[in-house]
């Protein structure tokens, strides 16, 4: 009895360590912005919509899912580490006082991707098993 | 071969022309909300004849945003909103800026806007008519006074900003000068009446707030100051001297506001708690009104809970003292009653308005259910003592009720 409570806690385990790797999701941007290095601080400062040009001049171009897309939520909590409606309180405070702007909303992943492929200056996320060469996947944020 | 040079042409502008708009795409951002409340309470006007239900609070409001180049930006608004007597519903500009970012990197951002600005103080005054963001069908009255909204909501002028990106937290400081937008409700809060002459905001007024969100805005601090000169021009009937006239002469109201705010945001649980002071200061314009100086204290706490994403329920009090050294004002009642007997000498009645037109205390509870991403269906209820969050533009002061109930429902939408 216990040893088979042991295996099911080790199987628990073994699943939760593999669990982030299962759905992992990774920053992209678009392939002219190479050499990036993004610590969390900056990305959170780039998704909330508060720095307005990458270091070479570009503009930043951000896309997201919607709220509830199950990727969107993800990544906010892991890479993040905010909750969906504290981005989404900051980009209506900041489009509905002048002060800033919405991103731009994509409905899927493959939207995503192609978006950020042809759009200079593009950041975005998307999970690991969806990522080709059209794209460059940025390292985990230090 | 006109067909085909035709054909090579347009070979050459079409993809130009699509990458063009795929590019205005991203510089021009269009949003808009829409939002109609039902409001009934026991007793009392609140926007509207609400005692007997009223549909009189509308607010429509359409904005654009448009990049000129990576650090120069253009936005505006343009607002309709409905509150009973108090505002008709006639289109406004909200607000209209430029935004020039003067410094930028990973590190921090530092810019200007220039233009009609949304005034930023405590934690919602910039976005206070747009009903998604806010918590409840109404903003805490205790410290975003509807009944005299347009003095602080937006002033014309130049606000700096910076923004510092730590990785602790993200310290944003914005503050400037303009001159704010006041109209009759004003008049009404501050004199208690629609008098003859003219209230004007000749002078600019400043305003300043200090914001940190420690770890992504799981914890958010803000303390917010402003200072705003007004001009009474006093003309016609107004300068009639006593007993005949009030005898008012031209003058100031001079405010000082502060506010300090707080929140925790949680992935179920929000709390969030503000207090304001205010410092009016009547100078010139009577005597009587000179001895109504007063130091206001207003201040809230508030905690909300997330059922779901969509489903969300909050509880909330709220209380608001016209004079902190006078607290119930009984006081300020007495000298009411010794005024109306004075003037009733001179065969002028008035009734004395009692103790609790100034202060208020209120219970809220409420919830809302996203529908959709854009639409949200809201109710509320609020029990409270006291009449100083209304307007004497709708109530006669000295007639209002002491305890009285209040219950709302409202549809918002946003894009």
């Amino acid at each position: 009895m216990t040893q088979i409570r042991m295996i099911k806690i080790s199987l628990v385990i073994v699943l939760m360590a593999f669990a982030p790797f299962i759905k992992a999701e990774t920053v992209i941007v678009h392939p002219t912005l190479n050499d990036l290095h993004l610590t969390k601080t900056t990305l959170r400062a780039i998704f909330a919509m508060r720095i307005p040009q990458w270091p070479d001049g570009t503009p930043v171009n951000v896309f997201v899912l919607d709220d509830e897309h199950p990727l969107h939520m993800q990544f906010c909590k892991s890479l993040l580490g905010m909750f969906p409606y504290q981005l989404r309180r900051i980009w209506d405070q900041q489009a509905f006082s002048g002060t800033g702007v919405r991103p731009n909303r994509v409905s899927s992943e493959a939207e995503m991707r192609q978006r950020i492929a042809n759009t200079p200056g593009a950041i975005g996320y998307i999970s690991d098993a969806e990522i080709d060469a059209t794209v460059t996947a940025l390292g985990a944020p230090s | 071969m006109k067909a085909l040079l035709w054909l090579i042409a347009s070979g050459f502008v079409w993809p130009a022309f699509a990458e063009t708009a795929n590019t205005s795409n991203t510089r021009l951002h269009w949003n808009g909300f829409a939002s109609q409340a039902f409001v009934h309470t026991s007793d009392n006007r609140f926007f509207g004849d609400s005692d007997n239900g009223s549909f009189d609070f509308t607010e429509i409001g359409l904005n654009g945003s448009y990049l000129l180049s990576p650090r120069l930006r253009l936005a505006g608004q343009v607002l309709s909103r409905r509150a009973g007597d108090l505002y008709s519903g006639s289109p406004q500009v909200d607000y209209a800026l430029l935004d020039a970012t003067l410094f930028s990197s990973a590190q921090s951002t530092f810019g200007m806007y220039l233009g009609r600005i949304k005034n930023p103080i405590g934690l919602y005054n910039e976005t206070r008519d747009v009903a998604h963001t806010r918590e409840g069908i109404f903003l805490p009255q205790a410290i975003y006074f509807d009944k005299v909204r347009n003095l602080t909501v937006s002033s014309d002028g130049l606000h700096l900003y910076g923004r510092l990106y730590r990785d602790s937290g993200t310290w944003s400081l914005q503050g400037g000068i303009g001159y704010p937008i006041v109209d009759k409700n004003f008049e009404y809060a501050y004199m208690g009446q629609d008098w003859d002459g003219k209230i004007r905001s000749n002078d600019l007024a400043a305003f300043g707030r200090l914001l940190y969100e420690h770890n992504g805005g799981r914890w958010i601090y803000a303390f917010t100051g402003a200072s705003v000169r007004t001009d009474f021009r006093a003309s016609g009937a107004d300068t009639v001297a006593f007993p005949a006239g009030p005898g008012l002469n031209s003058g100031n109201i001079d405010i000082d506001y502060s506010v300090f705010s707080a929140q925790f945001n949680g992935e179920k649980w929000q709390f969030t708690t503000e207090v304001a002071f205010q410092a009016a200061r009547y100078r010139n314009i009577s005597a009587a009104f000179e001895a109504q100086d007063f130091n206001s204290i207003g201040y809230y706490s508030q905690l909300s809970y997330n059922f779901t994403s969509r489903w969300q329920g909050f509880v909330r009090y709220e209380e608001f003292q016209l004079n902190h050294d006078d607290w119930n004002a009984s006081n300020r009642a007495r000298q009411n009653r010794e005024e109306s007997a004075f003037l009733a000498n001179f065969g002028i009645d008035r009734s004395p308005i009692p103790a609790h037109a100034y202060y208020s205390k209120i219970w809220a509870f409420g919830g809302h259910w996203d529908v959709t991403p854009q639409w949200r269906v809201r109710a509320e209820y609020q029990i409270v003592e006291g009449t100083a969050t209304l307007s004497p533009r709708e109530n006669d002061m000295s007639q209002t009720d002491k305890h009285w109930n209040l219950f709302a429902l409202s549809l918002s939408y946003h894009f």
